[in-house]
């Protein structure tokens, strides 16, 4: 069964690498489920908790918040400003996406 | 004898100041590592960072964001530079310093006013004895960086860039090379260097849209620019710090065996007259 290669990088280090076979993330606007075989995909990162089941059962969950993240031929890359086992103290400028600005 | 007196007591200096530069040397090599892990640690994200914004960039952008202006005529630019706010690490500082110097001198021969913003004890020590002007004077950054201090320290800087108040920005720091090697370096932080590549990102679905990613990544990439320049000079400051001590380690040796044999002799020297005196003195009484 194909497996996604996942990333999670904040700019002090790399959070978590490895495979998975799920990943669900917090978009800017909600939740994202990314399962093998995605569509290539640039999605800002809001705030909240990011989970990664691996391939054998089981899975990883980080709390991330703001940044980026980009789904490109089953490779997931995440690159948080924040990432942590508990929320944020405080909550990154960029993490806050206003719907009223997104047109369209 | 009085000289070998002397002699022994610059011996005992010696060894002591040896002890220190060692255990200096020592503390340095486990800052070091520490320091060049966050450098190696720090790269999986700027290099993401830059493929993301690169695949987003096209020249026409610069108008919408005013982070991406590009000056036609540079009036004014910033010089940020970066040092230690310890000393004790041979040339690391004074290299530095230099560096920004002849750059502000430089740019003040092409009539570009020019601003300095320093983060680092020794270097504001320094202008502050030339009498130059700082507009920032960052003494707080300690061994381990954080991303923190990388963005209090950009922040005022890129938004008198986006205001328009200055044109340009340079970031002078050393480049980690390696430890033996971290020659003084000068970047251009603003305004963005975009490479354009075609955009990769027509084929993406992209949430919300471009420009609002652009919007947030621009700003963490000028900031983790500083980032990554920050954490590369405390490892280059420690290995520099390492280097100086080791010759400072080395050299207390080569002096230590200089003044030992200097002690030597004297102590000889005095054993022998000694002993002459005895037998001159029993022979005089036969």
């Amino acid at each position: 069964m194909a497996s996604l290669n996942v990333r999670v990088v904040s700019p002090e280090r790399i959070v978590f690498q490895g495979e998975a076979s799920a990943v669900v993330a917090p978009a800017w606007d909600g939740q994202v489920g990314i399962l093998p075989g995605h569509a290539p995909l640039l999605a800002l990162v809001g705030v909240g908790e990011l989970s990664v089941d691996r391939p054998g059962g089981g899975s990883a969950s980080f709390q991330v918040a703001g940044g980026v993240l980009k789904v490109e031929r089953d490779t997931v890359t995440v690159l948080t400003e924040y990432a942590g086992d508990e929320p944020p103290a405080e909550i990154p400028a960029s993490a806050i996406v206003d719907p009223e600005d997104v047109e369209g | 004898m009085a000289g070998s007196r002397d002699v022994k007591r610059r011996i005992k200096s010696v060894e002591n100041t040896r002890q220190i530069t060692r255990t200096m040397e020592l503390v340095a090599t486990s800052k070091l590592k520490r320091a060049t892990d966050r450098v190696h640690a720090a790269r999986p994200y700027a290099d993401a960072l830059a493929e993301i914004v690169s695949g987003l960039y096209s020249p026409g952008l610069s108008e919408q964001y005013p982070i991406l202006r590009r000056p036609a005529e540079v009036k004014r630019a910033a010089v940020l530079l970066l040092t230690a706010n310890r000393g004790l690490c041979g040339g690391f500082n004074s290299n530095l310093i230099k560096q920004a110097r002849n750059l502000m001198e430089h740019l003040r021969g092409q009539g570009v006013e020019t601003e300095l913003h320093i983060a680092g004890k020794k270097a504001v020590a320094y202008f502050r004895f030339r009498g130059e002007e700082m507009m920032t004077k960052r003494v707080d950054i300690g061994d381990l960086p954080s991303v923190d201090d990388a963005e209090s320290l950009v922040a005022p800087i890129r938004d008198r860039f986006e205001r328009g108040e200055i044109d340009a920005v340079y970031l002078v720091s050393s480049k980690f090379v390696s430890a033996m090697s971290t020659p003084p370096h000068t970047r251009d932080l603003l305004p963005i260097q975009g490479d354009a590549k075609a955009a990769a990102a027509d084929s993406f679905i992209v949430s919300p849209n471009g420009d609002m990613i652009l919007e947030r990544l621009l700003p963490a990439y000028v900031r983790n620019a500083v980032y990554t320049a920050l954490v590369e000079n405390a490892a280059a400051e420690q290995g520099a710090r390492r280097s100086a001590m080791k010759s400072a380690t080395d050299n207390a040796g080569d002096v230590l065996e200089h003044l030992t044999r200097t002690y030597n002799r004297a102590r000889q020297a005095q054993i022998t007259q000694e002993i002459a005196e005895i037998v001159g003195g029993s022979a005089a009484l036969e």
